[in-house]
């Protein structure tokens, strides 16, 4: 590589260009005009917005966060302003050049489906992003994204409902997330994207309660790092699609071993909270990273985890 | 006026001393400050900043701003804060010339009373810093009335910066240390009892700020009350500290608080 050309950080992620890997995740970033007193959203690949359904809902009674090792836990629920609020106020408050991607998700498959036709009505939108960890009232609360057959059923429904790059959020609530993956791939889904929040409780022993109103609440930040590595490790050895990680990170450094285990593109979440500026500062990182180590192509780095020859199984 | 956009910075710290007690006071070099209004807060890094960032604890913390003033290329922030856990003992440590990342000033201000109008502001506890900037600037055009409570009087902040405002000054402790023996809600009470009209403000414990709403109520006066809740972020995103309102719904005490009007805020549905 020629020392005085700039590393090339593009890369494409399951139909969307972006102009680098680092994108925010869904539910830690608002619906972005939120970030632009702190850092401009052109410099970074594209966020994703907060979920969206089909009418604007309250979320859960306080408290609904709380801080835990390395991490937080939020039962935060599906607290959002609706499609049309998002498409009429909140997306033309985006500067042009900025990549958005729409978060989605309902208590019914055919919800799911109304939402993404909505969406995909607007050009500004680049993607969409299905959360498959909201609960799916009529398999009794169990996730979405738990269930095989549910998430076959969802991610069809939701891929004949819009042309758009579709990626499936997955839940790491699961005992096999190669199989969710190849359900996704199967059902024609563009990419994934994984982790969602892990599963917790936190409790007061003074006061024998759980900590959080919902008495469940979903861990994120760097506690669910390897977690989520490993999750992307086995996911990619599972399935074509193009993998957006996510779980924890807060580094270029973080970001970068979620590339060496297969993800095409990141995104920040939790750390987004802590810094503002967070997923600027990760994509000046890689940069610096690309230069340092050689490295002409940021997807070059992607799968690129090397394991010794004794070390594999 | 509109309160200034809010920055994210590190900023140096250059003086981190005992109050007495639990208490301290944070003065921190804080470059291209926008200013702030009265009852704005800023979001502390739970200690001083590290290389790679720290994990745990991992939240920053609400604090209000306490005072500033202007100094080098910014200002001289000031905050009075309580070690009360992990995150709050990790910034007592912090030394002159370290740094912590600070965002903000976040949140509403408080609205300023209207000119010869009376104010009475009650602050118990931590909620004392919230209010001494309300004060100060309060006192220009309107008759200022400033009761401060706490458990002892090692427990009271600030109480020789508001003597030195030159305002109706009463004080309240639960061991009758400093001023009267009791609960500041007491001198509210007293306050009110006078007559005359009045605009109270109260920034203390969710229980205390209860009592005074209903004692402003009672007496036909408002009441803003300043909220507190857990919070990851402080600008709008995590959604952490959504508080019930009497109307239904909720509101988010970063964005669309701390203030509000105390009729506005569903009370037995906080945390």
């Amino acid at each position: 590589m020629n020392a005085c050309q700039a590393p090339d950080t593009r890369v494409d992620l399951a139909g969307i260009p972006l102009r680098n890997p680092v994108l925010t995740a869904s539910g830690t970033f608002g619906y972005g005009s939120e970030f632009a007193p702190f850092l401009d959203l052109r410099r970074i690949g594209g966020f994703v917005a907060k979920s969206l359904t089909l009418k604007p809902r309250f979320g859960n009674p306080p408290p609904r966060i709380s801080e835990a090792a390395s991490g937080m836990l939020n039962a935060i629920s599906l607290e959002n302003v609706g499609v049309d609020a998002f498409v009429d106020e909140k997306l033309p408050l985006i500067p042009e050049g900025v990549t958005v991607i729409a978060s989605l998700f309902e208590t019914e498959i055919a919800g799911y489906a109304a939402v993404a036709e909505r969406l995909s009505e607007t050009p500004r939108i680049a993607g969409l992003e299905v959360n498959a960890s909201c609960p799916h009232v009529k398999s009794g609360g169990i996730e979405f994204g738990q269930n095989p057959v549910v998430l076959a059923e969802l991610v069809r429904t939701v891929r004949r409902a819009t042309k758009r790059p579709l990626l499936v959020k997955l839940s790491p609530n699961v005992t096999d997330i190669g199989e969710m993956a190849r359900v996704c791939e199967a059902e024609g889904a563009d990419g994934i994207s994984l982790i969602n929040a892990v599963q917790g409780l936190e409790v007061d022993p003074e006061t024998r309660r759980p900590v959080l109103a919902n008495v469940l609440g979903g861990l994120s930040g760097p506690a669910i790092r390897p977690i989520a590595l490993r999750m992307v490790w086995q996911a990619s050895r599972a399935v074509t699609l193009p993998i957006c990680g996510i779980g924890g990170i807060a580094t270029a450094a973080d970001a970068i071993k979620f590339l060496l285990c297969g993800a095409t593109a990141v995104q920040v979440g939790t750390a987004n909270y802590l810094d503002p500026t967070a997923s600027a500062a990760i994509v000046a990182g890689i940069e610096d990273y690309l230069t340092r180590h050689g490295v002409a192509r940021v997807s070059d780095l992607v799968g690129a985890l090397e394991i010794p020859p004794a070390r594999r199984s | 006026m509109a309160d200034p956009a809010p920055i994210r910075t590190d900023a140096a710290v250059v003086e981190n001393r005992s109050e007495g007690g639990a208490n301290r006071r944070l003065r921190l070099q804080v470059d291209g400050w926008p200013g702030f209004g009265p009852g704005q807060f800023v979001m502390l890094s739970p200690g001083t900043r590290t290389d790679v960032p720290r994990s745990d604890p991992l939240l920053p913390r609400p604090m209000a701003v306490y005072r500033a003033e202007p100094a080098g290329a910014g200002a001289v922030v000031e905050i009075l804060y309580k070690v009360s856990g992990r995150g709050t003992g990790l910034l007592a440590e912090a030394l002159p010339g370290q740094r912590v990342a600070l965002v903000g000033p976040l949140g509403r201000s408080f609205d300023l009373p209207a000119s010869g109008e009376r104010a009475i502001l009650v602050a118990g506890g931590t909620g004392i810093a919230s209010v001494y900037e309300l004060a100060a600037r309060a006192r220009v055009n309107a008759a200022v009335s400033v009761l401060l409570g706490a458990r002892t009087r090692q427990d009271l902040m600030g109480v020789e910066d508001f003597d030195a405002l030159a305002v109706g000054l009463r004080l309240a402790t639960e061991d009758g240390s400093a001023g009267e023996r009791g609960l500041v809600t007491a001198l509210l009470e007293a306050a009110l009892a006078e007559g005359g009209s009045a605009r109270v403000y109260v920034c203390g414990p969710t229980p205390m700020m209860r009592r005074c709403a209903e004692i402003s109520a009672a007496h036909g006066r408002p009441c803003v009350v300043s909220l507190e809740n857990n919070m990851a972020c402080g600008f709008g995103v995590c959604l952490g500290c959504a508080s019930p309102l009497s109307a239904g719904g909720f509101a988010l005490v970063c964005r669309d608080g701390p203030m509000f009007d105390a009729e506005r805020v569903a009370w037995e549905g906080l945390p």
